[in-house]
């Protein structure tokens, strides 16, 4: 049995996680850019099995699930509009524009908080399953802190400064898991809506985010590669560990 | 021999779904991109909402046998595409216009029959997830074969090919669902134990064709945005569709 201690626990060491991954050297040279598409690609595969985790999870009223898994994806396509989001190419913020790097720091946190609800849920329903789903985002966070990192750094901030920076635009994921995991713990009927909601927004983010900004960088062949091996092994782990 | 005739109509109907590709082109003299991408964006959602059914199903019977055989899968469009595009065949050239008309034609066709081999075992290995599994895979791979008949005949129409013989030549194209489904279906019967490498090979292929083709062309043909959202509700749609009827 999980205790929010523990939710907040697993989910502070995903989110810390962005620290390797923000610490990553980029090199400068035009195959960086390649790099840049397949982090990406490793991070949709990544949210695309952690989405899947989700949807095996037995019991769920499906009906609810979906109307939930509906309310996700219109919550981050209004976040996107709402910040401006919505106009940010990810994968080629131009150095010239300043706000370049604090949008990606926005888009950064709403991912972090949307992991916070998956793992909330997923120690919701079991704690083995949480710890795996806080290990699975935990991995994730590499390659998008990494992507973030980039971006700071071109800014003029310091290695170890990028990576702190996004770790703590990682601060909504341990805040929304035990959030998620309160709120199903005090009121049990609402796990097929929190799970739907978690499951249409990390879809959400994937399909219109992740994906997009990965084909952009390379080829689709690598790009597929990579994303379907991810979510493979996400999958095959699932089984594994929880 | 009553399930080989089940499998092979199955398989029949998503090749005849092909044909109803051509069908816009009646009142529609040139199909905009935008509408190319949004189907293949529905298409998208529907396969990977497909697949998600078909991981579910795989996992419950081995994880590892799931994980190789869709390996497999992906290995087998991997090498499919590659052989293509030695011969300089793109699916990417289905929706482009102008250029060497009957080259580019005979292109098309053969690319999508090529594929179509793949849908073919999906289908056929789809019936030992189940009856309920076999029949949402056959409507989204039906539903799939309507954006790539759109896609062939948007080719053969502007090279001046009637209606009727656009929708004949995208059948065609789909004819190997039919043919591939059955030994696959067979195959599946005789070596239970290859069951859960059947169905990963099923889901490592379509998960694989969606992200290697189809998804980079959507998003080619739309905004991120508008090309993303079509294809999550599809797939939300989807994985409740396989839920509401199978449990």
């Amino acid at each position: 049995m999980a205790t929010s201690l523990t939710v907040f626990f697993y989910a502070s060491v995903a989110a810390l996680s962005a620290i390797p991954g923000g610490l990553v050297r980029w090199s400068a040279g035009p195959g960086a850019d390649r790099w840049v598409g397949w982090a990406h690609a490793l991070a949709a595969g990544g949210m695309l099995g952690a989405a899947f985790v989700l949807t095996v999870v037995p019991d769920v009223a499906a009906g609810y699930a979906a109307i939930g898994a509906a309310i996700g994806v219109a919550l981050i396509v209004a976040t996107h509009a709402i910040t401006g989001l919505d106009t940010l190419d990810l994968s080629r913020p131009r150095p010239e524009d300043p706000t370049a790097a604090g949008r990606l720091v926005k888009v950064h946190a709403l991912h972090a908080c949307t992991e916070g609800v998956a793992i909330g849920v997923a120690m919701a329903v079991d704690l083995s399953l949480g710890v795996f789903m806080a290990l699975a985002i935990a991995v994730h966070n590499v390659p998008e802190a990494a992507l973030l990192s980039r971006a700071t750094r071109r800014r003029g901030a310091s290695r170890a400064r990028s990576a702190a920076l996004a770790a703590i635009s990682n601060i909504g994921q341990p805040g929304l898991a035990v959030v998620a995991w309160l709120l199903i713990a005090a009121a049990p009927w609402s796990l097929p809506w929190i799970l739907g909601l978690a499951v249409g927004a990390l879809l959400t983010l994937v399909m219109t985010e992740l994906l997009p900004a990965s084909y952009r960088e390379a080829g689709s062949t690598s790009i597929a590669l990579l994303a379907s091996v991810a979510l493979g092994l996400v999958i095959l782990f699932s089984g594994i560990l929880s | 021999m009553r399930d080989i005739g089940l499998v092979f109509a199955y398989g029949l109907v998503t090749a005849l779904a092909t044909g109803l590709g051509a069908l816009p082109f009646l009142s529609v003299r040139a199909i905009s991109g935008r509408t190319v991408g949004r189907l293949n964006a529905v298409a998208s959602g529907l396969m990977l909402g497909a697949s998600f059914g078909l991981l579910a199903e795989g996992t419950r019977f081995g994880g590892w046998q799931t994980f190789i055989g869709g390996l497999v899968g992906v290995l087998f469009i991997l090498a499919t595409n590659r052989y293509l595009r030695e011969r300089h065949v793109h699916p990417g050239v289905a929706t482009g216009a102008g250029g060497d008309g009957l080259r580019r034609m005979v292109l098309i066709v053969t690319v999508m029959t090529v594929h179509s081999l793949a849908e073919g075992v999906a289908i056929g290995t789809s019936f030992g997830g189940g009856m309920a599994l076999a029949t949402f895979i056959t409507v989204a791979i039906a539903v799939h074969n309507i954006p790539e008949g759109v896609a062939i005949s948007a080719v053969l129409r502007s090279n001046g090919v009637s209606v009727p013989r656009c929708a004949g030549w995208s059948i065609v194209s789909s004819l190997p669902q039919p043919v591939m489904a059955v030994p696959a279906f067979l195959f599946v019967e005789a070596f239970a134990p290859a069951l859960p490498y059947g169905i990963g090979f099923a889901a490592g292929a379509m998960v694989f064709m969606v992200m290697l083709e189809i998804l980079p062309e959507a998003y080619g043909k739309g905004s991120a945005r508008e090309v993303g959202v079509i294809a999550t509700l599809s797939m939300i749609a989807m994985i409740l569709f396989q839920k509401v009827v199978a449990g």
